[in-house]
């Protein structure tokens, strides 16, 4: 394998004394890749990139790096670059020296420090605040030096975490574009650690979604949008979540509170079933199941309904046609195919 | 509003009685050091009078001239507060960081022996001196005063270590750098406030210590502390110079003070308010 920046995590077991952490990992992350790692906190995708890292060890399991077993080696020999989320800028040096320091400490001549240190910092756009101190920059400054400190070593692999989260609202969208230029500029593997699935679904290539230690689905974000293997990942992933209500398969429908919607689904015999379908396929079309419009969250160009179904509730988006009033009844439908079905005791989709 | 005037008024006015309490004394000391042996024992006690530097002049120069002693206080002080700062460093550091078994008990236990009643351990530490032959050497003075000086110095540095977020020196071995360069290149930078108080702290206690001094010391090693007592004895107190030699054992204290006041109010107050409520 001579690509650089290969990534391969073979049963990966992390225990904080009797609480495990990571509870065996594989995957594989392919050379420039941008690759995140999504789930909820405490599922262990903060653990999983500390470990790449060097910065945690495993209990158990083997961490390979373009081939090269680096399990035992500590953080400061795997030519690796972080982000972290507090940044991380040492505050007693100007931008310039922070910018410098992986270069000094990788004993870099002095000649060639300062025009890597320029170069990295234009390439961010703070090449103008060189002499300043980090309490000296605004927040999207700070994010940009501590990118600038990453990528000046040129490190195979780059790894965030939760690198926007301290940013607004605003300068996280413009941000998160520039990333992902940065990354494909600098043709380096990328591994994201990130709880935002709208921050996983627009940036990366593939992801893997944990959940209480364990990777539940890796695949390319519209792959696991459109098929998540599992309840819980349905209900991660999409905002708002997706609809998931019992019900009942038999003979190519479901039935959900004594009514019948039509699936493409085809399984041999009847059971119980944990019923998905995504609010922004939910329809309002005649023949469907009857339900009570609760509130109504008009977002402009869309609307997003809050409905009663029997005891279940259930949202629906929809973004033509009239919206309805609040406390009206109405009936909702979805097609066939956008119909996902899970089983009702493995919770995994069928 | 007459109510709040008051207020205003009343606080200065308290204010004013505390400062004159703490101000006292070092104005006396200052008077008396420059008045003569009359001037001093004068009743009504004399605001007015002809400066002298005579017993200035005495203790300096005189035979019994107090240098060596201010030399004495000196060595002992700074070997002090460097073989301290040397052993402090690293242990606070390790006390903050490393999760090492029983640091809770040695943290414990750092603070405990600052309960001690020094009396109590006095004659201990006579007795080990004496066996080991370091009575009344600089070594032995310097010894006894580390066991109460690191402590207090380990105990005041972890604070400073442990407002020092844990990626930051993650981000230091990320970026290559080894423990130790992280330690000194990232983190020692980041507490030099809390350095410098603790290097006065650790300085002046060594400076102003007595009753150690008073046992332990000899001919040989004298500090200025108990050169001073000298001038005290069973038939006469001779007090303008003792009020001179109290004035030359304050400056130190003070040039310390004033070249360190910036770092030791932003030390202080860094520790106190980011610090204060972790652990």
């Amino acid at each position: 394998m001579s690509m650089r920046g290969q990534v391969h995590f073979d049963r990966i077991v992390k225990m904080h004394g009797n609480f495990s952490a990571l509870k065996g990992i594989d995957f594989t992350i392919q050379p420039g890749e941008f690759f995140a790692l999504l789930g909820p906190s405490g599922s262990g995708k903060s653990t999983t990139l500390r470990i790449l890292a060097g910065l945690d060890m495993p209990t158990s399991g083997t961490v390979v790096i373009d081939g090269k077993d680096v399990t035992a080696l500590d953080a400061k020999d795997r030519v690796v670059a972080m982000v972290f989320q507090s940044y991380a800028l040492y505050p007693h040096m100007t931008v310039f020296e922070n910018i410098a320091f992986p270069l000094e400490m990788a004993k870099v001549g002095r000649a060639e420090i300062e025009p890597a240190v320029r170069e990295a910092a234009r390439k961010v756009k703070i090449d103008h605040l060189l002499d300043r101190k980090p309490g000296q920059l605004s927040g999207g400054q700070q994010q940009r030096c501590a990118l600038a400190r990453a990528i000046v070593r040129k490190a195979r692999l780059f790894l965030l975490d939760e690198p926007l989260s301290n940013l607004d609202a605003k300068l996280r969208l413009e941000t998160r574009i520039e990333l992902k230029k940065l990354q494909r500029s600098l043709g380096v593997t990328a591994v994201y650690v990130t709880h935002d699935q709208e921050e996983a679904m627009t940036l990366a290539d593939r992801m893997a979604v944990f959940m209480e230690g364990q990777i539940q689905q890796i695949g390319r974000p519209s792959e696991v949008f459109a098929k998540p293997n599992s309840v819980d990942v349905a209900a991660f992933i999409g905002s708002p979540p997706m609809n998931l209500i019992e019900g009942r398969y038999a003979d190519g429908h479901v039935e959900i509170e004594g009514h019948r919607l039509r699936t493409s689904h085809q399984i041999a015999g009847s059971r119980n079933v944990i019923v998905g379908i995504r609010p922004g396929a939910m329809r309002l079309e005649a023949g469907g199941l009857p339900a009570t419009v609760d509130l109504v969250e008009d977002l402009g160009d869309t609307a997003v309904l809050d409905l009663t179904l029997g005891g279940a509730t259930l949202r629906a988006r929809v973004s033509d046609g009239p919206v309805p009033k609040e406390g009206q009844a109405v009936s909702v439908t979805a097609r066939p195919e956008d119909i996902h079905l899970f089983d009702a005791a493995t919770r995994k989709r069928l | 509003m007459i109510g709040k005037r008051f207020r205003i008024a009343a606080v200065i006015g308290i204010s004013l009685v505390f400062l004159l309490a703490w101000v006292f004394p070092i104005v006396w000391s200052v008077m008396n050091s420059l008045k003569t042996e009359q001037d001093v024992l004068a009743y009504p006690p004399k605001f007015l009078f002809a400066p002298t530097l005579a017993a200035y002049r005495d203790v300096l120069f005189g035979s019994g001239s107090i240098l060596p002693n201010l030399l004495s206080s000196f060595i002992i002080s700074i070997g002090t507060t460097i073989v301290t700062m040397i052993m402090a460093v690293p242990a606070a550091y390790a006390l903050a960081r490393l999760r090492v078994p029983g640091k809770r008990f040695a943290g414990f236990y750092v603070l405990a022996t600052q309960m001690l009643p020094p009396v109590g351990i006095i004659i201990p530490y006579f007795l080990i001196l004496r066996n080991i032959g370091w009575m009344d050497t600089y070594q032995g003075i310097i010894l006894i005063y580390l066991s109460f000086s690191l402590p207090f110095a380990i105990w005041l540095l972890v604070s400073y270590f442990e407002d020092i977020p844990f990626e930051m020196e993650e981000a230091a071995y990320i970026d290559g750098a080894s423990r130790w360069k992280t330690l000194w290149r990232i983190i020692i930078p980041q507490v030099r406030g809390g350095i410098a108080v603790t290097v006065v702290f650790v300085f002046l206690n060594a400076w102003n210590e007595f009753l150690f001094a008073v046992v332990l010391s000899g001919n040989t090693v004298r500090p200025v502390t108990i050169a001073m007592f000298n001038f005290v004895s069973v038939e006469q107190t001779l007090w303008t110079k003792l009020a001179a030699v109290s004035v030359l054992a304050m400056l130190p204290v003070i040039v310390l003070g004033i070249v360190a006041q910036k770092h030791i109010v932003k030390g202080l107050t860094v520790g106190a308010v980011k610090g204060g409520g972790r652990r």
